[in-house]
């Protein structure tokens, strides 16, 4: 667990998005925080995953061991990068080795090619950069969105960057699979206008097997925060993943388990496209990303037209 | 009162048919020597979660199990595929998954149990993990296993030959299937980094064509080979296609195209199209490529997908042998004591390279392999 100054939290960020339209209402500026507590596998974020600054490498930027050469020698660990025979002058990395690597070794490239993923920001620091967009916020009724890895993992963080988006008047979203203990998502919610949030799958035994862990904590975490917020707006999600989860018996389960909620206002279907595949290689971890498809257009319309049938919508799409 | 040498063995890395002639040659040539043997089950899993195991994660080796040892039989230890003792999947006390290194934890329990070395059968990426865990104390030989043969610094991994046999059998059935309904068969066999399993099963059946990563194709010198042998009055043909090979197209823009942004490739919205890094997947190589031979021979084709399929079966004759001999060499070079050493095989030699001369490379097919110059020479078209 990182130590935080609960008086000036401050938290590892991923990446500040701008301009997004799919992450809550309006138009928002998305946070990324680093740090996750599932595996899902399918995961399109993996340089999200671990909450820890963690070295990445983008080829692109190398100018290659002939004009530079300082990582392929101490302190870089041996074997670390290095440069194949027969190929290009570039530098390759193996990630295994790279490991025993301190991140503080970026800084070490002139190019930037090694970097970090995770910058230690403080809340003013995050803020100021979001309200740069707030005349879009204005227009569009958007705001600011905490997303990750699982926003939720730094509770002291999120609480107070939210808390201070709403001191100026940002209207707050969260994205969150909520398998986090309830103190963190108690201590978070009193400060969230919209909280999007993954029902991945319905069966605890699948949802070992796909995310890493079963969903009870997530279940019991969803229904307390309906009941305890009820002033919170929810919006249940499924990232659809055809041979996982594209199953009409899902769909209806968590219409089911959020029926009885006048506060979740929408269920909402995420199709899965491969859209991480890149961002598995600046990390080197290929190997962990199972091969999925896109789920068809049929099943999907199939499966939204039953959602839409609940929320009195009417009419296939 | 001498003490009894200890040797542990295991395999970090996918399935391999004939394991167990590499573990039965580890334990003769130990017991041998008056030593004892004794299996991690799983690459390193059975000493990092004993209780998953009836046997506390450790199986004894003895004169009794070696006699039931039999090559193609059922391996005796299994294989830890994603086996990395620094990143160890757990589940906390708040039901929150994380990694935990306990690289620290396994070399203390290798030592607690008294084994003075491992013998550990990987391939190209656990490797890597193997050479770590020698550079923080594990007194470590390990064997080149692989069923693509891109482990560097040997000419033959353990199992290649197996799967080059097994994908000849069924290249044949492939050729009988083609002929009788005058397609031209296009077939992936695995092959991501290096095309010696498509090249040598190539020669093997007289194929049309082959394509490796190594080599960049020109789809339209395939089709033209293809159209001669219609021309020629045959039907009917097989295209090998290793599942990296690359159009040469494809392979100019990867390198000439920057790649997009960080920033656009973290975007959540972001599409395949923005990653400049593609994935193959099993079978995109064979299905693009009959469809572009189909388009442009204005004859039927069909993609065939071997996949996993080549890495069952009985080991081949070559196999059992180099599994007995890198198995033996083991356990000499721990008798030497030799140490973070991988047994090379160069014929007619066996002999011990540092692993840190077999991390970080591929083994991959030369321009002037021999193997290419025979292809060549048999007209089989390289699309170059």
């Amino acid at each position: 667990m990182r130590a935080i100054d609960p008086l000036n939290p401050t938290g590892l960020v991923l990446n500040i998005q701008h301009f997004c339209t799919h992450d809550g209402p309006g138009m928002r500026t998305t946070v990324f925080l680093k740090g996750c507590s599932l595996r899902c596998k399918w995961c399109s974020n993996p340089e999200s995953i671990h909450l820890k600054p963690e070295l990445a490498y983008d080829s692109k930027k190398c100018i290659g061991k002939k004009q530079c050469g300082y990582c392929l020698k101490p302190p870089f660990a041996e074997g670390a990068f290095y440069v194949p025979n027969g190929l290009d002058d570039k530098v390759h990395v193996n990630w295994d080795l790279a490991n025993d690597c301190s991140p503080d070794c970026a800084a070490m490239c002139p190019t930037g090619a090694i970097y970090v993923f995770g910058q230690e920001m403080t809340v003013d620091q995050v803020l100021d950069e979001v309200e740069q967009d707030s005349s879009f916020y204005r227009e569009s009724d958007g705001g600011i969105t905490l997303s990750g890895g699982e926003c939720l993992l730094q509770p002291d963080f999120a609480a107070a960057l939210l808390k201070g988006a709403h001191e100026r008047g940002i209207n707050t979203a969260i994205e969150t699979a909520c398998n986090v203990p309830w103190r963190f998502v108690e201590q978070v919610l009193p400060h969230v206008d919209t909280m999007l949030h993954d029902h991945k799958l319905t069966d605890p035994v699948h949802h070992k097997k796909w995310t890493g862990v079963d969903n009870s904590k997530v279940l019991e975490n969803f229904k307390k925060a309906y009941e305890t917020f009820p002033n919170t707006k929810f919006i249940a999600r499924t990232p659809l993943i055809p041979g996982v989860n594209d199953d009409e018996s899902h769909i209806r389960a968590v219409l089911a388990f959020i029926k009885p909620y006048k506060n979740v206002i929408n269920y909402e279907l995420l199709p899965y496209h491969r859209f991480g595949e890149s961002k598995y290689s600046y990390l080197g971890r290929v190997y962990e990303m199972e091969d999925f498809k896109s789920p068809s257009e049929e099943s999907l319309a199939h499966l939204r037209a039953i959602i839409d049938e609940q929320f009195g919508r009417g009419g296939a799409q | 009162m001498s003490k009894t040498t200890r040797i542990a063995i295991n395999h970090s890395g996918g399935y391999l048919p004939g394991l167990n002639s590499v573990l039965s040659g580890v334990a003769r040539a130990a017991t041998s020597l008056g030593w004892e043997v004794v299996g991690i089950h799983d690459g390193f899993d059975g000493l990092l979660f004993p209780e998953r195991y009836p046997d506390g994660g450790i199986a004894t080796i003895d004169s009794g199990e070696l006699e039931a040892l039999a090559a193609g039989g059922t391996p005796l230890l299994g294989s830890g595929t994603h086996s990395d003792p620094f990143r160890v999947r757990t589940i906390n006390s708040e039901n929150q998954v994380e990694e935990m290194d306990r690289s620290d934890d396994l070399l203390r329990k290798i030592s607690d149990l008294g084994i003075r070395a491992v013998i550990s059968v990987v391939g190209l990426r656990p490797l890597s993990v193997l050479f770590r865990l020698h550079r923080k104390g594990l007194n470590s030989v390990c064997v080149p296993a692989s069923v693509e043969n891109d482990v560097a610094a040997t000419d033959l991994s353990f199992g290649f030959n197996t799967t080059l046999s097994a994908s000849v059998n069924l290249l044949d059935s492939a050729r009988n299937a083609a002929q009788s309904s005058r397609k031209f068969g296009v077939v992936e066999v695995l092959g991501e980094h290096t095309g010696w399993l498509a090249l040598q099963s190539a020669i093997a059946v007289g194929a049309e064509a082959v394509l490796l990563p190594e080599i960049p194709y020109d789809i339209r010198k395939i089709a033209a080979k293809l159209s001669e042998k219609l021309k020629s009055g045959q039907s009917y043909g097989l295209v090998i296609v290793s599942e990296g090979a690359q159009p040469l197209a494809k392979a100019q823009a990867a390198t000439a195209v920057a790649q997009q942004s960080l920033r656009a490739s973290l975007s959540p919205l972001a599409t395949g199209a923005q990653g400049g890094h593609v994935i193959h997947r099993s079978g995109e190589a064979a299905e693009s490529v009959a469809l572009e031979l189909q388009r442009l021979t204005n004859h039927q084709t069909y993609p065939l997908v071997f996949g996993q399929l080549v890495k069952g079966g009985a080991p081949s004759a070559v196999d059992r042998q180099l599994g007995m001999g890198y198995g033996a060499a083991a356990v000499r070079a721990i008798a030497e004591k030799q140490d973070g050493v991988m047994v090379s095989f160069h014929p007619p030699d066996l002999k011990f390279v540092p692993l840190s001369e077999a991390i970080n490379k591929v083994r991959t097919v030369p321009p002037n392999s021999l193997f290419l110059q025979t292809a060549r020479s048999l007209g089989i078209c390289l699309g170059d």
